[in-house]
């Protein structure tokens, strides 16, 4: 291939472009992140807007009703559960703070010396290890809760936006096709409606079933009496969004908690078996019932957008990472297609 | 008044605007079970699109995703590399309805032989009435059940004449053998 002056200049203006764009989205990543959880429970919530329509609501009506009983909801959630939710936190940063968890690396070397003789604690060197890791952790957590989206912000702009999206979704999704060129207009129409038809049935089921295995994950660690259940459960549920990370996941904070706490082999079993019947109810009840796992990625796709998303937004990211890949797989296979379909390239 | 009588002439305008959209929906017969209401609700799910003399609308062998309404203007119908002219649509005329049910093969081009105002209705947008207003979901879907099975009676009549006169010529074509 011949490199002339206008391919060479071509190639540096696209890598320049490339380059811009990665360079918007690491700068936005803040308003990007508000951005894609507005639109996900937007479009999460779009089928219960259109059912209200369907009884004859207006669309405003609908958006309305839906907000009264999702703040009511997330009201009487609050009331119950944030007194232990935030009680726990403040715990484990406390513990964490005081330097306490000497005590919890003791308890683990131990069960460690005990169970596995063949491996030599003092090589571990798990105090600086863990140390490091709960800072992080800590630092983290709280990044979700308090830093990276500042409580106003997630209170404030992400309902305002969802409510926006939810209301005039429609008509922005019309303004934007009308922006498009007539060669590309009914392309991007059958696109978009395909994307629509694979994406909707996936986001819902893979947040259906977060839900689900997180209130289970409560239930099961608030029956086996474990420390911070609700924090664990609700993580365990979350980490739920990434497949076959998720799980294990979700069950080692439970596991270390037991094991910080002095528990046994058996408490361990327990919680094992505890989310191994998580793991089987979500397998065998929920997945067949929400096709959440009908947008097939690739494990290799599924731990590099684990790890992109964990550099760029952190814990939030990672979690988020598996169903936006789902969206951007989904997004460039129709957009192939539908390139191909109507022949125009 | 001066004041008046611009306001006036404003309304009047915009009446006359609207008024001539619903008219042309109106005559539409997959629009023509739906109320005034009804058709305002159909007219903000419209796209409307502006066309070049000579720009293509869609051609053969794309998927049809929909149908269109010329609101104003002229198409130019084609068929083949050859462009042989099938038809000529005008205001108020209409064409692609059938892939609102199915996405198969546009069986011919559609151009714009003037400058013109396109109104698409497509699969899309009648999935998505049929979810949030199933009422007026049905009497589109009933209208377009109607145009189908019509066309399919005439195919049939149409068919058969053509086995009749193909019996006829077989006929024909033994007995010039049997001579």
């Amino acid at each position: 291939m011949e490199l002339t002056i206008g391919r060479f200049l071509r190639l540096i203006v696209g890598l320049f472009i490339i380059f811009l764009a990665g360079w918007l989205v690491y700068t936005l990543s803040r308003i990007i992140t508000v951005l894609i959880i507005s639109a996900l429970i937007a479009y999460i919530l779009d089928p219960v807007a259109s059912y209200l329509e369907a009884r004859g609501l207006s669309r405003m009506t609908a958006t309305v009703i839906i907000f009264l009983c999702f703040f009511i909801i997330v009201g009487l959630a609050f009331w119950f559960l944030s007194p232990v939710f935030f009680s726990e936190i403040n715990n484990l940063q406390t513990e964490i703070g005081d330097g306490g968890n000497t005590d919890y690396v003791a308890a683990i070397e131990s069960f460690i010396q005990e169970h596995v003789g063949f491996i030599d604690t003092r090589q571990l060197d798990l105090s600086t290890k863990l140390n490091d890791m709960f800072a992080n952790l800590a630092e983290q957590l709280f990044a979700i809760a308090a830093n990276l989206l500042s409580t106003l912000t997630f209170v404030v702009i992400v309902p305002f936006a969802v409510f926006f999206l939810l209301k005039d979704g429609r008509s922005m999704k019309k303004s934007f096709i009308s922006f498009l060129p007539n060669r590309y207009f009914e392309m991007a129409l059958n696109v978009l409606h395909k994307i629509d038809n694979q994406l909707g049935g996936y986001l819902r089921g893979q947040f259906t079933e977060a839900f689900v295995v997180g209130m289970l994950s409560v239930t099961a660690l608030w029956i086996l009496d474990v420390r911070y259940f609700t924090v664990i459960g609700l993580f365990a549920g979350l980490a739920n969004l990434i497949p076959y990370i998720g799980p294990v996941a979700g069950a080692i904070p439970a596991l270390l908690v037991t094991i910080i706490d002095g528990g046994g082999t058996t408490e361990l079993l327990y919680i094992l078996i505890a989310f191994a019947i998580v793991q089987l109810i979500d397998n065998i009840v929920l997945q067949p019932m929400v096709m959440s796992r009908s947008v097939n990625l690739h494990p290799l796709i599924i731990v590099f957008a684990v790890l992109i998303g964990g550099q760029f937004f952190g814990i939030l990211g990672m979690l988020l990472a598996v169903p936006t890949a789902g969206i951007l797989k989904v997004t460039s296979s129709e957009l192939i297609n539908g390139i191909r379909k109507f022949n125009l390239v | 008044m001066q004041e008046d009588t611009m306001w006036g002439n404003v309304f009047k305008k915009q009446a006359k605007e609207v008024e001539s959209i619903y008219t042309v929906l109106h005559r539409i017969p997959v629009f023509q079970d739906l109320n005034k209401k009804q058709l305002r609700a159909i007219e903000r799910i419209l796209h409307r699109r502006y066309y070049k003399e000579g720009e293509v609308l869609f051609s053969e062998g794309d998927p049809g995703v929909g149908m269109y309404i010329i609101e104003e203007g002229r198409v130019n119908i084609t068929l083949g590399k050859e462009k042989k002219l099938l038809a000529v649509l005008s205001n108020g005329e209409f064409f692609g309805e059938i892939a609102l049910l199915s996405e198969s093969p546009r069986t011919a081009t559609v151009t714009a032989a003037v400058p013109s105002k396109i109104l698409g209705f497509f699969q899309s947008d009648l999935f998505g009435l049929m979810e949030t207003n199933p009422r007026m979901g049905n009497h589109i879907l009933y209208r377009i059940a109607q145009m189908v099975s019509e066309r399919l009676r005439f195919s049939t009549i149409e068919n058969q004449q053509l086995k009749a006169k193909l019996n006829q010529l077989e006929a024909q074509l033994e007995a010039k053998k049997g001579k």
